[in-house]
């Protein structure tokens, strides 16, 4: 418990200190709403929405890249695959939370008749989804500027799709969409548990699939055999 | 050549004479002050560095090499291709507690990918690799994180092997000492110098005290003073009865090692 900890730590404390990355991380939500916020309303949440997911996935393809050389080393010095991938997710997640607050307060003193609670909702399903995204595309794809264009791929794709189509259903964050029209237009509560179903399938396939691609990556080698010592 | 760097040439002399380093150290220490209270050319006071070390050889002696352990590494029949290009093929090495290997070679001989296969980085195509105890790594560079402080860095790799907070970061500031190198202050890794980072890189890996250490030129940046630094930290290590394997391409040093596997040749074993 303690090594995951010590991770998850460490990567908040690395964010933390870039602080024009941080800045960014705020921005880019925040233009997404300002861009959309003269439509309706439903329009610039959704924005807003989808704003988060983008900047907090972009925190974790980053921060799995930069992570790629030291990642051995501490494999080395007596970590588990689960600790190094677990630990990151778990700052990425409290980076993401944090990063959410503020917009949800912007939404709570900018908007009336919202349900409220499904705001907060959507942020975490984003934020949840979002963590393990960036780092999967991050440990796929070594190089940054590669894992940056599959992003703006997937983002791009998100928003252009017809969130009643099927093909949106397969995007990862078609949950807080979901949950966004629930909590903006008051529709029946079956757009929440559907959102909420899919947000955790989501997060759930995209942490296993980390777990694998992790494991596979810093796998102990057959070649190498430990003998006890003399 | 003024007094300082006529002292690290005289203690370059000493560790090549295997004068023992605490005896080394002290008698460098001995000249420095008999310089500084004394004043004069040390050229003049003592003589040409090469001749006042052997003048101390004569009156100290040196130490007896340490008698090899138990083997604590062995690669054997090593064979790795990218594509259709061969880098190593059939190398072995075997090093033993309580010694210092070189793998040396020209420039893309294999050297690199070698210390990976044994550090269990990098799968080979044929071959196996026995280590005896924990192992340690020091890549060649990137094994730093740009934005945590050295302190932060001990408390990560000291966290791997359950050691607190506080322990991590003594045994990391005192092994930088042995560096040469005053790890207190509170600078990223980013903003050190290249020198600096190196140190911090090595100090990462010696920090949970590994019994086979790998270390992939660990002295790119170094000054004078720090390459001589590191070298006192290897022997003491290699006295400690660590077994250290090194790459490097400066032949200089190889008269400082027990052993030596040349990827060059690719000739399969190791010379003793």
């Amino acid at each position: 418990m303690n090594r995951l900890v010590t991770v998850a730590e460490m990567t908040l404390r690395e964010l933390a200190r870039r602080r024009g990355v941080l800045l960014l991380l705020l921005l880019m939500p925040l233009v997404f709403w300002l861009i959309r916020r003269d439509s309706h309303v439903g329009q610039s949440i959704r924005a807003l929405l989808l704003g988060i997911s983008w900047a907090v996935s972009t925190a974790a393809l980053f921060a799995t890249s930069a992570a790629r050389e030291i990642e051995p080393r501490l494999r080395l010095a007596g970590y588990r695959p689960h600790h190094l991938y677990l630990g990151r997710m778990l700052g990425l997640w409290v980076l993401g939370l944090a990063v959410s607050v503020p917009f949800f307060l912007l939404t709570v003193f900018d908007t009336t008749n919202l349900r409220y609670a499904g705001i907060a909702v959507a942020m975490l399903c984003c934020v949840a989804v979002a963590a393990p995204f960036g780092m999967l595309i991050g440990a796929l794809l070594p190089r940054e500027l590669e894992g940056t264009l599959l992003l703006l791929t997937v983002v791009a794709m998100q928003m252009l799709l017809d969130p009643a189509s099927s093909g949106a259903k397969l995007t990862p964050f078609w949950s807080s969409r979901e949950i966004g029209t629930w909590a903006v237009d008051h529709t029946d509560d079956g757009y929440l548990t559907r959102g909420l179903l899919h947000g955790l399938v989501v997060t759930v396939l995209l942490t296993v699939t980390v777990a694998g691609v992790f494991a596979v990556r810093l796998r102990r080698r057959r070649h190498l055999h430990h003998v006890p010592l003399t | 050549m003024n007094a300082d760097e006529w002292l690290r040439a005289f203690a370059a002399e000493l560790h090549q004479r295997r004068v023992a380093v605490d005896a080394a150290r002290h008698v460098v220490a001995e000249a420095a002050t008999h310089l500084r209270e004394g004043g004069g050319d040390p050229w003049l006071v003592f003589g040409p560095p090469p001749s006042y070390a052997a003048a101390i050889v004569e009156s100290i002696g040196t130490t007896p090499g340490p008698r090899p352990g138990p083997v604590r590494l062995h690669a054997r029949g090593i064979t790795k291709r990218y594509g259709r290009r061969t880098v190593l093929r059939d190398a072995s090495l075997t090093v033993r507690a309580g010694q210092i290997a070189a793998v040396v070679g020209a420039n893309g001989c294999g050297k690199s990918t070698f210390l990976r296969i044994c550090a269990g980085l990098v799968s080979p195509d044929a071959g196996e690799v026995s280590v005896s105890g924990r192992l340690g790594y020091c890549p060649q560079q990137g094994g730093t994180a740009d934005f945590l402080l050295p302190d932060e860095h001990f408390v990560l790799v000291g966290a791997g092997q359950g050691v607190a907070r506080g322990p991590a970061r003594r045994a990391g500031r005192a092994a930088a000492r042995h560096l040469g190198w005053d790890a207190e202050g509170d600078v990223l890794a980013r903003h050190l110098s290249g020198g600096t980072r190196q140190k911090l890189n090595l100090t990462m890996s010696t920090l949970a005290e590994p019994d086979v250490l790998l270390l992939d030129e660990p002295y790119q940046g170094f000054d004078q003073g720090s390459y001589v630094n590191l070298w006192d930290q290897l022997i003491r290590l290699r006295d400690e009865g660590r077994a250290i394997v090194v790459v490097t391409h400066l032949l200089n040093q190889l008269d400082r090692v027990d052993v030596v596997l040349d990827l060059t040749t690719a000739q399969p074993g190791g010379r003793s």
